[in-house]
């Protein structure tokens, strides 16, 4: 009989990566621990665009991404629909850039398997009225946008379903080694302190670009690359395509709708690994991402701006690259046995949002082979929880027949799981969040089942606090329902402190116009009326 | 339209100009663009975070409004605000030249001067010490937080305890999922105070104190004192997250008073831009009215919020006038990024002179002050003096015209 700490795989890393290849070994049928040091989807995973990438933008300098992309782009489309939104994109050529390059760019397209079509200016006008009115070039290819918190949170969710276990706010302190074999790691669990001991024949090293020290403490280098990407939300959804810039990767050259908003990016600066932890968007960032986005929609220029965030891309390096633009984005899945010499350890990063299924599929399938087990992967047919149904509208008609507002973002956000959270009476139906519609019913819901430890992990969940007011009301609402639930007021009050600043932090790099409106009323309702400040 | 002065802003500052003037026998107007800082008011007016504010105001810089004014100048405004505020129909609690606390919604204490009438002040920190607390919220209020006011409370040796009431007579507003606001329950306890007054004589055992939500007195100022005249313990209003209930009613109360003192109070309009000759104002352009001339200005139109300062990427600015604005070159020193320290753009508004004239390309206007919030360099939110500059400078602007 095995013992409640022995697993067949320990997985180290809550990204999408670490999301993705637990699922994945659970619908194999393995017993699989996670073990994440934050929350999930802290990392890349939560500071990106949320582009479903066509696989355009790699086709010409990097094919295998680009191939890659498009399969799991198609994939992505069929199993996690409620994540997905089909926009489609646009790759404009502006007057500044070489129209030759579109040529090139389609038939690479083509050779990658993306439906790449060539459309005429004035068509890519009336199809996106934001676009550049100067473009001279338009390409359309089969772009959309996903919202990763939520293909991260159900990849977690379906590994659940199938047995995984998931262990938020636990680092891995020290690898268990037993000469040059990996058995397992001593994890800390950062609320409590408490130290504990977990066994595995294999262990799986998901920590995106921390995956470096990962790899270290088990005595295998993997060269990485930290490369800053910084982006800016805008509070209005600009576009409802797409836009691209049809040139070599550059600076914010994509411009993403998501929900309400959208989203420009990026930069890409190589950045000390110290600095991972804890990313600022520096004036510098924002006036170049606002003045290269302006070109692909001009309308930005005057739109309000609600946040500035940055990730880092978990790059492995090649040759001497200053930027790190012209590495591959392609999969690197690393057995340290053959690699280093080290037993019971494999590596998978590289990669993307966009390719995490793949990369979940490659990781387990090495795990598979050295645990001697024959069982297919199944992660590209079977849809993920929430998404078995049709469209929002079809899906709250079926659970509720005549759906309230709440009911119907709850169904937008959950799929066809927004039918296990409570929302039937008024009670429930009762607005946190009015910015994003998020009703109480959610937000019990999330705090009875989805392990959120504090108000960021909720926003995570839910969306609470990520609307135009970015938390001004909600958040001490929402901090009220943690302190009832929990029965520790002063936690949550800790808490509703560290969330406005964590708010806060994504709007002093773009305070002026309306969101230094917004921070001042947040300021006097949180610092004088409540006063949060004095306790 | 000619009046003798046109107040731009009908927020705590322009209002009590207003009143102020009217008093004197000035024709006067006031543009009011809808919202102010009232709208998120604590029910209390801060004068200055110090132990002793009067000796404190002597402290402050040249160009803080209160140096401005003249710390020996102080105490007679102070007077005459709480004389002003009285015949208004407004009964401030508290002495107008010294500072008490008032009990926060998290339970903590925070400086006050005086404090709108349902709001009680507390003369010294002994004054909340050792009660026994019964907390009563409403079912499904979210914007009272029972728990942390409890905490804060017991950490003062308090002991509480928390009960929720279900009136019938909201079941209509729970029915709607963005209805459960201060300002709609307050519009329903209007008349159904009664029911909360005789749910809490049930609820009641051994505490000394009730603390219901400050959702009471929205267009009846009696409410609360009838509440507490029916309940067998002392019962005090916390505030709450805004809208500001008490602060939206004491707008209509001096509202209400200025009207009666014959001033014009244009709502819902907005001055564009504004006519100068020199340095003279000759008129202000509304979004309703048009043109309107008045021999004397005053640019009451508050900060960031109500919209009198503004910014762009580069700038803070002024939008009326183009007022000279006192505040730091280059974004980064706007902010600091932890959100609980003092933020230097709070402190960001219009230059004027030592009479509070309005400074344009350095020089004053001669026809043209500036009070309340709009005024630069009054650290307002750092210092706790918000509502005692808007209503000093008001007091001491109308003096002069």
């Amino acid at each position: 009989m095995r013992k409640d700490n022995e697993f067949d795989v320990i997985i180290v890393g809550g990204g999408i990566t670490g999301a993705g290849t637990a699922r994945d070994c659970a619908l194999r049928g393995l017993k699989v621990l996670l073990v994440e040091r934050h929350d999930i989807a802290t990392g890349a995973t939560g500071r990106n665009h949320g582009l479903l990438h066509s696989g355009a933008r790699y086709a010409v300098t990097d094919k295998e991404s680009a191939t890659e992309c498009i399969e799991e782009n198609m994939i992505l489309r069929r199993i996690a629909r409620h994540c997905v939104d089909e926009t489609d994109g646009f790759f404009i050529t502006l007057p500044e850039d070489d129209l030759a390059y579109q040529a090139k760019f389609v038939e690479s397209c083509t050779a990658a398997g993306i439906r790449a079509e060539i459309i005429d200016p004035k068509e890519a006008i009336r199809l996106e009225p934001s676009v550049n009115p100067d473009l001279i070039g338009a390409v359309r290819v089969p772009d959309g946008s996903v919202d990763p918190f939520r293909l991260c949170s159900a990849n977690m969710l379906d590994a659940k379903l199938h047995g995984a276990k998931i262990l938020v706010y636990s680092e891995v302190t020290e690898f268990i080694k037993e000469g040059d074999t990996i058995r397992g790691v001593r994890v800390r669990d950062n609320r409590s302190g408490e130290i504990s001991e977990y066994y595995a024949p294999v262990t799986v090293n998901a920590a995106g670009i921390w995956g470096h020290q990962i790899a270290a403490m088990a005595g295998a280098n993997i060269g990485m690359f930290p490369a800053k990407g910084a982006l800016l939300i805008f509070a209005h959804r600009v576009n409802s395509i797409v836009i691209n810039r049809c040139r070599k990767p550059a600076n914010a050259d994509i411009l993403v709708p998501g929900d309400t908003v959208c989203v420009i990016g990026t930069t890409s600066t190589k950045v000390p690994f110290e600095e991972c932890d804890n990313m600022h968007v520096t004036p510098d960032e924002v006036d170049l991402l606002l003045t290269e986005g302006a070109k692909l929609a001009p309308a930005l220029a005057t739109t309000r701006i609600l946040r500035a965030y940055a990730g880092v891309r978990p790059l492995v390096s090649a040759d001497n690259d200053p930027s790190g633009r012209n590495i591959s984005r392609g999969i690197v899945c690393l057995d340290h046995e053959t690699r280093d010499g080290i037993k019971g350890f494999v590596s998978i990063t590289g990669g993307k949002l966009m390719t995490y299924r793949l990369m979940g599929e490659q990781a387990a399938d090495l795990v598979c082979k050295k645990l001697n087990i024959n069982k297919k992967c199944e992660t590209a047919t079977l849809p993920l929880p929430g998404s078995e149904g049709g469209k929002t509208e079809e899906v709250s008609k079926k659970i509720w027949a005549v759906p309230s507002a709440p009911q119907k973002a709850a169904a937008g956000r959950a799929g066809t799981r927004a039918e296990v959270i409570p929302l039937k009476n008024p009670l429930d139906q009762a607005l946190v969040c009015e910015c994003e519609e998020v009703s109480s019913g959610e937000v019990r819901y999330a705090l009875e089942h989805l392990e959120v430890d504090n108000l960021v992990d909720l926003r995570r969940r839910t969306r609470v606090g990520m609307g135009t007011c970015q938390g001004g009301l909600c958040a001490c609402r929402a901090a009220g329902m943690i302190a009832e639930a929990r029965g520790c007021a002063e936690k949550a009050e800790a808490d509703l402190k560290g969330f406005m600043n964590e708010r806060w932090k994504g709007m002093y790099p773009i305070a002026w116009g309306n969101t230094l409106r917004e921070a001042e009323y947040t300021q006097w309702v949180y610092n004088y009326v409540i006063g949060l400040n004095e306790q | 339209m000619e009046f003798d002065v046109v107040i731009i802003g009908g927020g705590l500052a322009g209002l009590t100009a207003g009143l102020a003037l009217q008093e004197k026998g000035k024709r006067t107007a006031i543009v009011s663009a809808g919202q102010n800082a009232l709208h998120f008011s604590s029910g209390a007016f801060g004068l200055l975070d110090a132990e002793d504010p009067l000796q404190a105001a002597k402290e402050l810089p040249e160009h803080h409004p209160y140096a401005r004014i003249g710390a020996e100048n102080l105490p007679k405004y102070t007077e005459a605000a709480k004389a002003l505020f009285g015949k208004a129909g407004i009964a401030l609690n508290g002495e107008p030249l010294k500072n008490g606390w008032r009990l926060t919604p998290q339970g903590g204490l925070k400086r006050a001067w005086m404090t709108l009438p349902e709001v009680d002040i507390f003369p010294d920190k002994e004054a909340i010490k050792g009660h026994k607390v019964l907390i009563v919220n409403l079912l499904g209020y979210l914007d009272f937080n029972t728990s942390f006011l409890a905490l804060g409370l017991e950490k003062q040796g308090c002991s509480c305890r928390i009960e929720t009431l279900r009136l019938p007579e909201m079941e209509r507003l729970r029915e709607n999922p963005s209805e459960m606001r201060s300002v709609n329950i307050a519009r329903v306890m209007d008349s159904a105070w009664i029911k909360v007054a005789a749910e809490i004589k049930t609820l009641v055992k051994d505490e000394d104190w009730i603390i219901l939500p400050l959702v009471f007195g929205l267009k009846d100022a009696t409410v609360p004192d009838r509440i507490r005249e029916a309940v067998p313990a002392k019962v005090l209003f916390v505030g709450t997250m805004p809208p500001s209930v008490p602060g939206m009613r004491t707008q209509m109360q001096l509202k209400k008073a200025y009207e009666a003192l014959g001033g014009t109070f244009l709502m819902g309009d907005e001055a564009i831009s504004a006519k100068t000759e020199g340095s003279r104002v000759l008129s202000v352009s509304t979004r309703n009215l048009g043109e309107v001339k008045a021999a004397e200005f005053v640019l009451a139109t508050g900060s960031y919020f109500s919209k009198g300062i503004a910014s762009d990427m580069n700038h803070v600015f002024e939008p009326i006038f183009g007022a000279d604005v006192l505040l730091d070159e280059g974004r980064s020193a706007w902010y600091d990024p932890d959100f609980f320290s003092p933020q230097a753009f709070l402190s960001y508004g219009v230059a004027t002179d030592g009479q509070f004239r309005v400074l344009k390309d350095q020089a004053p206007m001669d026809n043209l002050h500036a009070i309340g919030s709009v005024l630069g360099g009054a650290r307002s939110l750092e210092l706790g003096c918000g509502a005692g500059v808007a209503i000093l400078t008001a007091l001491s602007v109308a003096e002069t015209i």
